[in-house]
């Protein structure tokens, strides 16, 4: 065997052991950096989001600061807005729910539907339902679950608040600093590859904003059409409230692939039940005046399943075209290894991060095909 | 003892600008820049340097922008080292090169070889595209003056060509 041969070998096998520790290390770490890594990837998330926002009021005011300041102060309010009266007139319409319901009657009605449910299935469907089920009472233990897990929520909501306050911090440094974190980052990088290297952050940064961008586009589109749809709904009788809310939630619930758009029907459902229960009409509509649909529960999905193809077919290729670039398939193995790691978040981060990947993929063999001229 | 109060307290007041401004000033793609704009771009350009023998980059790779050379020397060569080298153009402090890379992703056409320790200073197309979006009127002068030269650059290529054939011309008319 040649030397040079024995040497690429020794290499090969130092270069495994090395990526065996590193990944080793990173595994026992990982538990005592993920929260500051999940703050990091948040805070650069946002960054990229606000960026554009941020250089576009610049370029009018001339005042860097400035405009990182307007910018985020307006995002704060809109939230601060939105949830005030998210929560206001869910406390409102809870109230008015506890009013008007007292609990025998919401266990009769939940008898009812699933009663109602099951005479609606096929035969074979309905066989493979356990007998003897009670709806009602499953429903009323998972309540008590939820109440008694409060606790927890609480503490879970203090996290929450200071990672919330963490990313804010950091998004308002990276807004600020944005270019000359990129251009000391970028200085790190050796002569042999540099202009690569500084091609590679362009066409990741470039990659990310417009996925991001793209989604945020598709997510607005699937809010105003949600709003549109659930008042057509109204005025068949569906008697829905927040609606403007519960078109909000759907389009940033479509930010999660495929899950999300299952997602964003929920509050809907909740809403119509609300607002409909121990009303009789409600409970024997008739979809197309065939379907049953008690309490306008498969109107309300149809309307959904007919935004999500709306929007998948025509209004998200034509506004952002193939913003990514991934196969189906990858996708979906993306959404089960994200949600496998990191649940919800990771499903929400795994289609970005993966097209990360693949523009990092792509500048690699670039790079192989160049070597020699670098 | 030296009393380093009062240098210290008025030490902004005599400031004169930075080694890289004074580079940025000779670079005729930078023409009719204010100070501001100058400042500016400062802080966007990319400082590197190379030892003697470095390559900045070779003939067909890909290339991200232009160079300016704050110190030391750069040859522009197309062939390679090993035999049939032909030396374009050996550039000192203020020159710039691989300013077509702005505008096109084509590969570099020669190599740019440092011939002595050298600082140059980097500007990129992603630099430009960023600073598109925040200072669209910076840009524009950019590209103006890049146009400009280009234009120069093309008109001395037709006169050197004209001449080129007019003297192919006289040479075939006294051959006959």
């Amino acid at each position: 065997m040649k030397p040079t041969q024995q040497t690429d070998y020794f290499q090969l096998i130092y270069r495994l052991l090395l990526g065996l520790i590193s990944a080793g290390f990173l595994w026992i770490i990982w538990p005592y950096i993920s929260n500051v890594v999940l703050i990091l990837v948040f805070a650069f998330l946002f960054t990229t989001v606000l960026l554009s926002s941020v250089d576009a009021l610049e370029k009018r005011i001339r005042s860097r600061g400035l405009s990182v300041l307007i910018v985020t102060i307006g995002v704060l309010a809109g939230i601060g807005i939105f949830i005030g009266s998210f929560i206001s007139q869910l406390s409102a319409q809870a109230s008015d729910f506890s009013s008007r319901v007292d609990p025998t009657t919401l266990t009769a009605e939940f008898k009812n539907l699933g009663e109602r449910f099951i005479t609606a299935l096929p035969g074979f469907a309905a066989n493979m339902i356990p007998s003897g089920g009670d709806f009602a009472s499953t429903l009323s233990g998972f309540v008590e679950t939820v109440i008694n897990n409060l606790a927890s929520l609480a503490g879970a909501v203090g996290n929450f608040v200071l990672n919330a306050a963490m990313i804010l911090i950091f998004t308002i440094i990276l807004l600020a600093e944005y270019h000359g974190f990129r251009k000391s980052l970028v200085g790190y990088i050796s002569n042999k590859y540099f202009e690569i290297g500084l091609r590679l952050i362009f066409n990741i940064e470039k990659s990310v904003s417009s996925y991001l961008r793209g989604q945020f586009l598709s997510a607005a589109s699937v809010a105003l059409m949600s709003v549109i749809g659930l008042g057509i709904l109204n005025l068949s009788g569906a008697n829905l409230t927040l609606i403007v809310f519960i078109g909000i939630i759907a389009g940033l619930a479509n930010l999660i692939p495929l899950v999300g758009p299952f997602v964003g029907m929920v509050p809907a459902i909740l809403i119509a039940f609300m607002n409909n229960i121990g009303n009789e009409v409600a409970l024997s509509h008739l979809l197309f005046g065939a379907v049953p649909s008690p309490f306008f529960i498969l109107d309300i999905i149809v309307m959904f399943i007919i935004v999500q193809q709306i929007e998948g077919n025509l209004i998200t290729p034509t506004l952002v075209g193939k913003s990514v670039g991934l196969h189906p398939m990858i996708v979906m193995i993306a959404l089960i290894i994200g949600g496998t790691i990191l649940g919800p978040l990771g499903m929400l981060f795994a289609v970005p991060a993966t097209g990360v990947l693949k523009v990092i993929g792509q500048e690699i063999a670039f790079v192989r095909r160049n070597a020699h001229l670098l | 003892m030296k009393n380093a109060l009062w240098p210290n307290l008025f030490r902004g007041w005599n400031r004169t600008e930075s080694e890289t401004v004074y580079t940025l000033k000779q670079v005729p793609v930078f023409k009719d820049f204010s100070k501001k704009e100058f400042t500016e771009l400062e802080k966007l350009v990319h400082h590197r340097t190379y030892a003697s023998g470095d390559f900045v980059f070779k003939n067909r790779a890909p290339g991200e922008g232009m160079y300016i050379i704050m110190k030391g020397t750069i040859k522009i060569t197309i062939g390679t080292r090993s035999g049939n080298e032909q030396v374009l153009a050996e550039l000192e402090e203020g020159d710039f090169f691989g300013e077509l890379a702005l505008f096109d992703n084509e590969p570099r056409s020669a190599n740019a070889l440092a011939v002595a320790d050298s600082e140059l200073i980097g500007f990129f197309t992603a630099d430009l595209l960023s600073l598109q979006d925040r200072n669209p009127q910076m840009t524009n002068k950019i590209l103006m003056n890049l146009g400009g030269m280009l234009g120069e650059r093309l008109r001395n290529t037709n006169h050197l060509l004209f001449e080129a054939q007019a003297k192919l011309n006289d040479e075939t008319n006294t051959a006959d």
